[in-house]
């Protein structure tokens, strides 16, 4: 009988605690508050866990910083102008239709990453949607399997497969043309391009291109196609930017490690 | 004795539920808010008879009591705010508030006809709720999450749970905030960085 007592106690005290803890502290942080001015300084330390920010490692950021501005002159002086003129020649529809079909042929890149990260399931859906967008949507230009089956992406990359067995990011790296990466991400390029169909390099298997100028070609279009889709999205990431590179590097660093914990 | 300690279980039972509930009403009531506000500015947006900015006008004031800027701006400079001289912190947080109402309105030009679902809701603490949304177009879906906070005190003309920073695609915009101001105060000052705000 004590025994069920001393339960009910130990149940009322837990779900009463936090209560009580409450109502204990709030007198004297009231007092506190008081004292600095509108008890903003309060406010800031109970924020102060949740708004850690990861310091980047960044031995690079002078050439990183000159790299950065090398990038952004590109694109606003190239890229954007040849894109603006491709999306007036070509409707939004057929600019999806080119993405779709370069996101289907990197499926190989998707399909290994997720099985190295032991993620079957993923890498199940991946496989079905490959084998429907390229039977039933025309090698790759619709996306039946998920507007039609419900099957969805699983973006992995192998920096993502390293990050995913604890490899640390290493420093910073601004990419010439590719924009922010770091040392883990700009290694991971290697084994991706080994399954990538777009390539240059004499291969024993299929490859969609042979030549360095093909592959240029190609490449190309997909990035100008890319851009085409997105020429808001970089603009308006700069307009929040007070100093370009940083902002950038911090949203790049901020972007990877969730796609990681994903 | 049987019968007691069943009483007793109920009894503990019932308050569990009870409190789970609370939370419960508590997470629903505050999508429900949520979604209220943003189809409010929905119906804004596709009014074509407004111009420009008194659209912006309109749903600045429709958001403005659920976001606490002032908040943001304090927490965007970290450990600086406290070293911010007294008669600038004003400043500053107006410059900072008129920054992410101007980013807002741009963000909401870009407008195509999304919609706004709510796919989750976490309480990671009792004061403390996160919204996970998609925003859902015609080709993709972006994922962004609205994490709110309760105020130990309402403050005034704003609601009780408050939204003091928004990640998209998993990137805090607070964050990312906090490591520029930070990157830039260490060789500039803050009357600097106020210069670059009213510019922008």
């Amino acid at each position: 009988m004590k025994l069920v007592y001393l339960v009910f106690m130990v149940f009322i005290v837990i779900s009463f605690s936090g209560c009580i803890s409450q109502s204990a502290v709030e007198p004297q942080q009231i007092v506190l508050s008081e004292e600095v001015d509108n008890g903003s300084d309060e406010e800031l330390d109970e924020f102060a866990d949740e708004m850690e920010i990861k310091e980047i490692y960044d031995p690079f950021s002078g050439y990183n910083r000159a790299m950065t501005s090398f990038n952004d002159g590109a694109y606003e002086y190239v890229f954007k102008p040849v894109a603006k003129g491709y999306r007036a020649a070509l409707h939004r529809e057929v600019r999806i239709s080119v993405q779709n079909f370069f996101h289907n042929l990197y499926y190989p890149i998707r399909l290994v990453n997720n099985l190295l990260q032991g993620k079957f399931y993923n890498a199940y859906e991946e496989s079905g949607r490959f084998v429907v967008n390229t039977v039933v949507g025309i090698f790759g230009l619709f996306d039946p399997a998920k507007t039609q089956f419900g099957l969805e992406a699983h973006e992995e990359d192998f920096g993502q497969t390293l990050g995913f067995y604890g490899v640390g990011s290493g420093p910073h790296i601004v990419l010439p043309l590719l924009g922010p990466s770091n040392l883990r991400d700009t290694v991971s390029l290697y084994p991706d391009a080994l399954l990538s169909p777009i390539d240059y390099t004499e291969r024993d298997y299929w490859t969609l291109t042979d030549t360095p100028a093909e592959f240029l070609g190609l490449v190309t279009l997909e990035k100008v196609n890319y851009t085409s889709l997105n020429i808001d999205r970089y603009d308006k990431l700069k307009e929040d930017a007070v100093d370009l590179y940083p902002y950038l590097r911090d949203v790049y660093e901020q972007y990877r490690d969730k796609q990681i914990e994903e | 004795m049987i019968k007691q300690i069943f009483k007793k279980l109920l009894l503990i039972g019932v308050m569990l539920v009870f409190t789970q509930n609370l939370a419960a009403d508590e997470q629903t009531d505050l999508k429900e808010h949520f979604l209220t506000k943003i189809d409010e500015v929905i119906v804004i947006v596709e009014n074509k008879n407004l111009a420009i900015d008194e659209r912006n006008g309109d749903i600045i004031s429709v958001l403005t009591p659920m976001f606490d800027f002032e908040l943001m701006a304090k927490l965007s400079l970290g450990k600086a705010w406290k070293k911010v001289p007294k008669d600038d912190k004003q400043k500053f947080v107006d410059l900072y508030v008129e920054r992410m109402e101007k980013s807002y309105s741009s963000k909401v030009d870009s407008y195509n006809n999304e919609k706004v679902e709510v796919t989750k809701i976490e309480q990671p603490k009792k004061n403390r709720i996160r919204l996970i949304t998609d925003l859902v177009s015609t080709n993709d879906s972006l994922e962004i999450v609205y994490k709110f906070y309760k105020p130990k005190k309402p403050k005034e003309a704003k609601d009780n749970w408050l939204v003091y920073d928004v990640e998209i695609k998993g990137v805090s915009i607070l964050k990312a905030d906090k490591a520029q101001f930070k990157e830039f105060l260490q060789t500039k000052s803050i009357h600097d960085l106020m210069d670059v705000l009213v510019d922008k």
